[in-house]
């Protein structure tokens, strides 16, 4: 490979993003260019796909293949695309409401298939681009458009919700803790599989008490030698660590019961994927020519 | 000509074989060089407690020596299992004064009364009742068969009625049974034999249902498995669907046959999901489609005009049902037209083709890629009910095997009335580039753009974007201009449809010939956009007829007529309708025709 074939973090940039200042998808842009610099992911075999929302305008950044399609139902859109086309790194972008509210049958259904391709989850507790409503993950009280009293009830939990799906890799990180959220990212891209990645994201506009970014006290980290995601303890003074074994699947559903002030990798099994299933049993079919289409409805 | 044409049917509890002794009696007609159309009929419940109304399952045969183009308006002679089906049938009216109904009187003792008021009922309607019982030895087969088996009965009394020989009808019953063990075909086989004794104390006029056998080969085909194959030889190689009646069957189909021909099925978790799939496969170059009926119509809408604005290819093939809402599962309707021309928010520009018969089934698949692959715009293929589950004989039709969207013969596209596009084609975005295409990397989206693919919020970029979309169907009305017109061009009548009508009106234009009265037919197999000429078309007639099959009064027009009126400003007034769920009927169209031909019999 020469050297202007490298791909550097400037190659992957398009427009200029039209987040607010101070919004959390700001780092995970930069977080995925480096994954993709890291990787050296070819950048016409890369797609992002994403659904409606602020998380919803990362393709629009990433020089790479993008599809920004409706409300809710990226997975749709790269089922079909993951099955034709398992060549192709497929990222899935998607936020709190997108993900689990309008998508949440597809988002179920993306991690029973297993699909293969990394799926993150932007959760800034918020709808954000619709104007500060409360989301499925809005924490029990908040004030919001919608629920201006204090939202009604208590938040989905999106650990348990996939764990409880099946699903054979989760994992919890914060955009603005740029190594854990890599490292996160990285173990996601290596595992075969829908590679479930909650993000923490900051919303400044509509709700910065979220996540108190600059703090550490709230937080606990999962920590294993073997598969976990290494933490930075200075930058982390006053979190909480704990040793977990993703391989475990009893103590990653207990374990996740304090989601979301717990990071880290819950979950990884290794199990079959739909998308490379279905292919399998097509190509190990006996094959026709197609001039034979119609022989059988002859009379 | 024709030396016969009949129409019969045979009806029994669902779940008891009708539809089976039905495909066995089509399979030898056809051997005999017989034409043949068969409608299900088929409830939309699974098996329905017996003996109820509801529970009524079987087939119409319509069978001539002269091609068949529709079921027909009336059956001839019915063969009903017990009272309660024939009094639900009676209720539909298809039959005519001279038609004779052969009740099974098995079910008598356990209702006496009510069996001689219905058959009563039916003499009263001037039907000829013959009662019929099973022999000691069928029953006793019937019994060792834990109840199953009358259907072979039936279809014994079928094959000496007429004239279909017992031998060929043997060996297809062999061949259709092929899985059963000796002893059990052998019990079907003697019951089959016992209805055809029993035809024979029967004093009806014999038919012989004999045609002139072909010399080429003949298919027997149903819309959707049409379609199915259809989508294959079209270059499909992916489907993804969600289970829904009318439309399921495509599905099996393809679960079955699509592997061979190395096509990815996937079944989605919803309707939704099933046209997102759909789009991302086409998104990546693989040509794809998905289908569905009313209820799952209406929840694709938000991806179909997505694909239109990020000028992603896509095919959706709505099979309609009776509507509105959950309607009628298992009966027919065109009643979708609106929802599939005006579907979706905003300008939404689409294709609306449709299908006018089985071999157009295998065809639309061809038109619908060559379309939406050369102009980015999603293209919807109407079937419905009646033409998705209708069975017909035919010639064998040519298959393709189409690689490139760009080599689909144009014989193809004339049949549905259009002739290839040779104009330069403009799209919204100017990079088309699929995934993999190194150094063209682009970014799709449902939001506006201007020319560069990028998001644009400006009153130009708006504009032109709709500009070109509409151009995009400007460009489909020009050459759509071959538009078939059955009968006479110089008739002051014209009755006009769409899609499935096809049959039924050819059926009246060969009636009004038959009668020296000189009418056109019309029938559209694209309705969006609608043929450039359609006004010049349509004026030449003094009269213009629309018949679909949908509800229409005179404060409420039918969908189509609707159509027709806004886009030619021309006064059509006559309108044959009807929401009953059954197949246009020929007879309705004629009276009302007839009334428009003064001084004209019928």
């Amino acid at each position: 490979m020469t050297t202007e074939q490298l791909i550097t973090m400037k190659d992957l940039k398009t427009e200029d993003p039209r987040w607010c200042t101070g919004c959390g998808d700001y780092s995970i842009l930069v977080g995925l260019r480096k994954l993709l610099v890291k990787y050296q992911l070819e950048k016409e075999n890369t797609v992002n796909i994403s659904g409606i929302g602020c998380s919803g305008r990362i393709p629009h950044y990433l020089n790479t293949y993008g599809l920004h399609g409706i409300h809710g139902r990226a997975v749709p859109l790269a089922t079909g695309l993951i099955m034709t086309r398992p060549e192709l790194k497929v990222f899935i972008h998607s936020g709190d409401g997108d993900s689990l509210s309008i998508g949440g049958n597809h988002l179920m259904h993306g991690i029973h298939k297993n699909l293969n391709c990394v799926y993150l989850l932007f959760d800034n507790q918020i709808y954000g681009l619709t104007k500060n409503q409360t989301s499925p993950t809005t924490a029990h009280g908040h004030a919001t458009e919608t629920q201006p009293e204090g939202s009604y009830l208590k938040p989905i939990n999106p650990i348990r919700f996939a764990i409880g799906m099946g699903a054979t890799f989760v994992a919890s990180t914060a955009e603005w803790l740029s190594q854990h959220f890599l490292d996160t990212v990285d173990k996601a891209f290596n595992h075969n599989g829908f590679s479930y990645v909650h993000v923490a994201q900051r919303c400044p506009k509509y709700n910065p008490e979220a996540w108190r970014h600059k703090d550490s006290d709230w937080m606990t980290f999962l920590t294993h030698e073997e598969h976990g995601i290494p933490i930075d303890t200075k930058r982390l003074p006053d979190a909480r660590l704990v040793d977990h074994d993703p391989t475990h699947l009893e103590s990653a559903f207990k374990i996740s019961e304090n989601v979301p002030q717990v990071m880290g990798l819950f979950y990884k099994t290794d199990t079959v994927c739909y998308d490379q299933e279905v292919r399998a049993r097509v190509e190990a079919t006996h094959k026709k020519d197609l001039s034979q289409l119609l022989d059988a409805y002859v009379i | 000509m024709s030396t016969f044409n009949t129409r019969f049917e045979l009806l029994m509890d669902a779940g008891n074989g009708a539809q089976k002794a039905g495909d066995i009696l089509i399979k030898s007609l056809a051997k005999q060089g017989c034409y043949v159309f068969i409608e299900p009929i088929i409830p939309a419940e699974i098996s329905p407690p017996k003996r109820t109304s509801y529970s009524m399952s079987g087939v119409v045969i319509r069978t001539s020596d002269a091609p068949v183009t529709c079921i027909g308006s009336q059956s001839d002679l019915m063969i009903v299992e017990h009272e309660i089906l024939l009094k639900r049938r009676l209720e539909d009216k298809e039959f005519a004064s001279h038609s004779t109904v052969l009740i099974d009187m098995t079910d008598e003792p356990k209702a006496k009364d009510d069996y001689q008021s219905i058959m009563q009922e039916a003499r009263n309607q001037s039907l000829t009742v013959i009662p019929i019982h099973l022999t000691e030895i069928a029953k006793q087969n019937i019994k060792l068969m834990s109840g199953n088996g009358r259907n072979m009965f039936y279809l014994g009394l079928l094959s000496n009625l007429y004239n279909v020989p017992a031998d060929l009808l043997h060996s297809i019953i062999r061949q259709t049974f092929r899985k059963l063990s000796d002893d059990k075909l052998h019990l079907n086989i003697e019951i089959f034999n016992e209805g055809a004794i029993v035809a024979n104390s029967i004093s009806l006029d014999r038919l012989e249902l004999k045609g002139v056998p072909k010399d080429n080969q003949q298919m027997l085909l149903d819309g959707n498995t049409a379609m199915a194959l259809g989508l294959i030889d079209s270059g499909i190689r992916y489907f993804s669907g969600y289970p829904i009646t009318p439309a399921s069957s495509i599905m099996h189909t393809l679960a079955k046959v699509f592997p061979n021909y190395g096509g990815i099925l996937h079944q989605a978790e919803d309707e939704i999901a099933a046209i997102g799939a759909a789009i991302g496969s086409y998104y990546g170059g693989t040509p794809s489609a998905t289908a569905t009926s009313g209820p799952g119509f209406s929840l694709k809408q938000e991806f179909i005009g997505f694909a239109m604005a990020a000028e992603i290819p896509l095919i959706v093939i709505n099979v309609q049902r009776g509507g509105p809402s959950t309607g009628l599962p298992t009966r027919t309707e065109q009643s979708d037209l609106f929802a599939a021309a005006f579907g979706s928010h905003g300008d939404s520009t689409k294709i609306v083709l449709s299908v006018s018969n089985v071999q157009d089934c295998f065809y639309a698949p061809h038109v619908a890629r060559y379309l939406t692959e050369m102009l980015k715009l999603p293209v919807i293929i109407m079937s419905d009910y009646q033409t998705s589950v209708s069975y017909k004989v035919f010639d064998r039709i040519q298959s393709y095997e189409i690689q490139d969207a760009h080599s689909i013969p144009e014989s193809i596209l004339n049949r549905f009335g259009l002739s290839k596009i040779s104009e330069a084609i403009q799209y919204v975005k100017s990079n088309q580039s699929l995934p993999g295409e190194p150094e063209k990397m682009r970014r799709i989206t449902g939001l506006n753009t201007s020319e560069d693919g990028k998001v644009a919020y400006s009153s130009e970029s708006s504009q032109r974007a709709h500009e070109i979309r509409n151009e995009k169907m400007a460009l489909v009305r020009r050459v759509y201009s071959s538009v078939n017109c059955i009968g006479s061009e110089s008739a002051d009548i014209c009755i006009i449809g769409w899609g499935s009508s096809e049959g039924t009106i050819i059926e009246v234009v060969e009636h009004f010939k038959s009668k020296d009265i000189s009418v056109a037919g019309i029938c559209l197999k694209i309705v969006v956009p609608l043929p450039e000429n359609i006004t010049e078309i349509l004026s030449k007639y003094q009269k213009v007829v629309t018949v679909e099959t949908a509800y229409g009064d005179d404060a409420n027009w039918t969908p189509f007529a609707t159509l027709l009126r806004a886009e030619t400003l021309l006064p059509i007034e006559h309108c044959v309708s009807g929401a009953t769920g059954r197949p246009l009927n020929p007879m309705d169209i004629i009276k009302q025709v007839s009334q428009l031909t003064e001084g004209v019999a019928i």
